[in-house]
């Protein structure tokens, strides 16, 4: 087991070598009432080496979907329809099950959840789950493991010994989501990836947090998904942006380029979001109306356009397909951006 | 572990306060008796021979009190001889002390209520697991109408069908007193094994009759933990599923305590039927006998020592809780 | 942990919003085939305690000529150890038993709702006070105390027999609904009514109770069941006198003639305890019904 192990990692699995990640035409639907609802439809992207790619959309775009099928962890009711995600030297984990999907899991790829400050057993100390959780992967010496919880929970300027002889009830919301972080960077991951890892903090520690897992993440070379909702977070973080609305990947560029030149424009319409620090904070505004539900997404044509200020007759019927930009690096999918440059 | 000394105390105390107040209960219904049987008993005493300094000791060695003392004076009279342990004298055993008596027979109920206790707990848990698992399949359907319909079976039916389905339809058991009469009570293992042999149908009667509810609320509170997010995060580490299964079932179970404080006492009470119909000269079976031989003094302590050890067997299940779940500690 | 709310999430929505009580009931209950069956043992059973006794007259007949009869057509459960009809026995006995333990239940619920509500609507020291009663209640064997009552009370009626067993049984219901109003609080149905100006009263009749009654009307019938067991419990012991034959009475005298070891006997005893568990499987049944329209998010399923 273990030299097949080994000979995996040393794989690429077919993916060129600044890719990690590798998402090909993933199809994940809901069943709800005896009908499948689509919640991601036809994703393709790749998630580079030792970078951070941001994925962001409203809620209901699919994003905290996108990052449970990362894991091949869409459960019950929702399934993988179609679709593949390999990593480098992991495989494809579309199609591994049980055993060797859960050695993979925390440890090749972990994960920092939405609601990371439940993510503790609230009957055990905080030092005995990281035990569980070094002992789950085997690790020669689980004893390493605290220590090295306790560096990640100095570096994050909590009291790394407080912490672990803690219960998840006597830490408060902002040091739970910090001890999530601990959890998922504990095991020196290939992979993290990160579903709103800071919605439960205030402003500042947000940025101090985020401060540090961007100077871990440079450390270590470590590849990074960012899931999020706030175009500020991706613009402070992120390396790259994939922008995916109603469950289709509608833009992807570079984090500069993107926040440059937008060109889809519900991407237009993020940033304007972005509250900024100087001028008045009634000039960012937000995108009018609600996103689709699972089962109010068209099925033809271009998913945006209920919302969309520019809606040609195009849209409504044919689906718009992607673009390339400057050096084929930029891509979106959008009906009246391809015509206003052609 | 802070916290846990300053609870125990406080629950230690509330017992102490209840066992009071049932003693002043029992106290005031001696008192609501029709025909006044202390001051009978005297009479009885009296008329019988007996001279009056004579009976007035025997009476107050039978109740505790004297009955033309004043309420004030026989309550606290009354209750002294409890704080002292002293529940009196029985009647029916003549010149016997109720505290004796007792002593005697709280074995046999402790011992078989604790023992159903633990079985149905135990087996209801891990039926209850199963459903909560196998939530979708076959099984679970079947082992929950088999749960539900145990549970609708009150302890009364279910100890005398199983006494009369097997004991005399089909009689692997042996029926009707808690060991061989042929052996003599003492530490030999062929005594201790008809003890074990007799009591299967007794604690049988126990457990059934509080299986069905352990299956179905440990079936419910193991899908709301199912349902929490640090399972899900438990899974998406990757954690072994012996890790993650010792996740689940610690929290399943917390619930329940609430759940055993109400069993304890139904299994103490159903100590009656189940004493009664297999003979168990338990603490159900003193109060039976003495309620149906109009002996107050073994009735009174009887039932006090019954809802003592209801108490007491609370307290040690709230401490076990308290031992298990961190949030209260502190 | 939020029990409470979590436990019961139809209790709460507005009476306002749905279709009526009836209509959802009747719905409920024609959904499965089970459900009829149990509400058919019900009635069976209810019809039986109603005009039953009067087919027969006040005092069966004894026939010692036929002690331990088999079953035949004029005994069709055979006959007891005096000769008197079985069947005839377990009819005449069922009003005494049923009535009393629906009176049971009404008391129950009755003591249970009126403590659960007043708790959980004033909350403080009230609340502190029933509470604490409660706790003693649900702590003290119900079943030894019964029997200690038994030396003081009188049984004889359907109602005292009730009313005793609604004192010592309404714990376990006050529990749940103090909890029930207390997740209607949470909701904020309470503070609204306030804040609309209406009186205490008003706000527990028209606002409080309607929301939890279907809660009450599924415990009302579990209490049926509680004092069916105590009753019959009660008459079998043998601590309170009997007048007339019930089903506990009969358990107690095939009991005591030694049933357990007589085969003959076999239907004598499991008469009774074959209508108690039948009225507890009507029960059961039914409940399954209620429980669907308490419960909203079955109903769709």
């Amino acid at each position: 087991m273990s030299a097949k192990l080994t000979d995996r990692s040393q794989q690429d699995f077919g993916l060129s070598p600044e890719v990690a990640c590798q998402v090909r035409d993933l199809n994940v639907t809901y069943r709800v009432d005896g009908r499948e609802l689509s919640a991601l439809r036809e994703v393709s992207l790749d998630i580079r080496q030792g970078q951070i790619t941001a994925v962001i959309g409203e809620s209901g775009s699919g994003k905290s979907t996108l990052a449970l099928a990362l894991m091949n962890a869409v459960s019950s009711p929702g399934r993988i329809a179609s679709g593949r995600v390999t990593y480098r030297g992991l495989g494809e984990v579309t199609g591994m099950r049980g055993e060797e999907l859960r050695r993979i899991r925390g440890k090749a790829i972990s994960m920092v959840f939405q609601a990371s400050q439940n993510s503790m057993n609230p009957l055990t100390r905080i030092g005995a789950q990281l035990l569980d959780l070094a002992r789950s992967h085997d690790l020669p010496n689980p004893r390493a493991v605290l220590r090295e919880a306790g560096d990640l929970a100095s570096r994050m300027s909590l009291d790394a010994d407080r912490v672990l002889t803690s219960y998840q009830h006597q830490l408060s919301g902002g040091m739970r989501q910090r001890v999530g972080i601990i959890f998922g960077l504990v095991l020196k991951p290939e992979i993290l990836l990160m579903d709103e890892p800071t919605t439960a903090l205030d402003v500042l520690s947000q940025s101090s947090v985020l401060e540090i897992v961007r100077s871990i993440q440079r450390e270590r070379q470590l590849t990074t998904v960012l899931i999020t909702h706030d175009m500020g977070v991706v613009a402070e973080l992120a390396d790259r942006v994939v922008v995916l609305y109603a469950g289709r990947v509608v833009e992807e560029a570079s984090t500069a380029e993107l926040l440059r030149h937008p060109r889809h424009p519900y991407t237009r319409s993020l940033i304007q979001a972005i509250p900024r620090l100087t001028g008045d904070p009634g000039d960012a505004k937000a995108l009018e109306g609600q996103p689709p539900s699972l089962a109010s997404v068209p099925n033809q044509g271009c998913v945006f356009r209920e919302r969309c200020p520019y809606r040609m007759d195009v849209c409504e019927t044919i689906l718009p397909s992607f673009r390339f930009d400057g050096d084929g690096e930029h891509r979106f999918a959008c009906h009246y951006e391809e015509a206003r440059h052609d | 572990m802070k916290g846990l000394l300053p609870r125990l105390i406080k629950r230690i105390l509330g017992g102490i306060v209840m066992i009071l107040v049932v003693a002043s209960f029992t106290f005031f219904l001696i008192h609501l008796i029709p025909g006044n049987p202390v001051e009978a008993k005297l009479m009885q005493l009296e008329t019988a021979g007996v001279t009056p300094l004579r009976a007035q000791i025997e009476v107050q060695a039978m109740y505790g009190f004297l009955p033309h003392q004043p309420l004030d004076i026989q309550y606290i009279h009354y209750i002294w001889q409890i704080l002292h342990l002293n529940l009196g004298q029985s009647i029916t055993y003549a010149g016997v002390s109720v505290t004796h008596l007792l002593l005697e027979a709280m074995p046999w109920t402790v011992i078989t209520v604790t023992s159903g206790i633990i079985v149905s707990f135990v087996v209801g848990i891990l039926t209850g697991v199963i459903i909560a698992v196998y939530r979708d399949r076959g099984i679970s359907n079947a082992l929950t109408l088999f749960s539900t319909f145990l549970h609708g079976i009150p302890q009364l039916i279910l100890a005398l069908l199983l006494a009369f389905l097997f004991t005399t339809i089909w009689p692997i058991f042996p029926f009707g007193s808690p060991y061989d009469a042929v052996l003599t009570p003492g530490f030999t293992l062929p005594f201790i094994g008809s003890l074990i042999w007799h009591a299967v149908l007794p604690v049988a009667a126990y457990a059934i009759s509080s299986y069905g509810g352990w299956a179905l609320t440990m079936k419910s509170s193991v899908i709301s933990v199912l349902g929490d997010d640090f399972i899900l995060a438990s899974e998406l580490r990757g954690l072994k599923p012996r890790i993650r299964i010792g996740y689940i079932a610690r929290n399943a179970i917390l619930p329940l305590f609430t759940t055993l404080t109400l069993s304890i006492g139904f299994m103490f009470g159903g100590s009656v039927f189940i004493e009664e119909i297999f003979d168990y000269r338990g603490l159900g079976y003193m109060l039976i006998t003495a309620v149906g031989n109009l002996d107050y003094p073994l009735m009174a302590g009887s039932f006090l020592i019954i809802t003592v050890a209801v108490i007491v067997a609370n307290i040690i299940a709230d401490f076990v809780y308290t031992a298990i779940d961190p949030r209260i500690r502190t | 942990m939020s029990t409470a709310s979590a436990a019961f999430p139809g209790a709460a929505s507005p009476p306002h919003h749905r279709p009526s009580l009836l209509t959802i009931s009747w719905r409920a209950i024609t959904r499965k085939p089970s459900r009829v069956i149990g509400i058919t043992i019900i009635l069976f059973f209810t019809l039986m305690a109603i005009f039953g006794p009067t087919l027969y007259p006040k005092q069966l007949p004894i026939n010692p000529a036929e002690l331990y009869a088999p079953p035949s057509w004029a005994h069709p459960l055979g006959t007891d150890f005096e000769g008197t009809s079985v069947l005839a026995e377990i009819i005449t006995g069922s009003r005494y038993v049923l009535s009393a333990a629906a009176l049971a239940a009404v008391f129950t619920i009755g003591f249970g709702t009126l403590a659960g509500v007043v708790s959980g609507y004033f909350l403080g020291s009230t609340d502190q006070i029933i509470m604490r009663v409660t706790d003693f209640i649900l702590t003290i064997p119900g079943f030894p105390l019964l029997i200690v009552l038994s030396t003081v009370w009188s049984f004889g009626s359907p109602i005292a027999m009730g009313l005793v067993l609604g004192l010592t049984g309404w714990g376990g219901l006050a529990r749940a609904v103090r909890s029930q109003t207390l997740s209607l609080r949470e909701r904020g149905f309470i503070e609204a009514a306030r804040g609309l100006g209406l009186s205490n009263a008003h706000i527990i009749t028209r606002e409080i109770l309607p929301n939890i009654s279907p809660y009450i009307a599924m415990n009302l019938l579990l209490s049926v069941t509680g004092g069916i067991y105590a009753e019959v419990g009660l008459f079998f012991l043998g601590v309170i006198p009997f007048q007339a034959s019930n089903w506990g009475v009969m358990l107690n005298l095939a009991f005591g003639n030694g049933a357990l070891y007589t085969p003959q006997a076999l239907l004598y005893m499991l008469s009774p305890m074959a209508c108690i568990l039948l009225v507890t499987f009507g029960i059961v049944l039914t409940l399954d019904a209620f429980d669907e329209i308490l419960n909203p998010r079955l109903r769709e399923g």
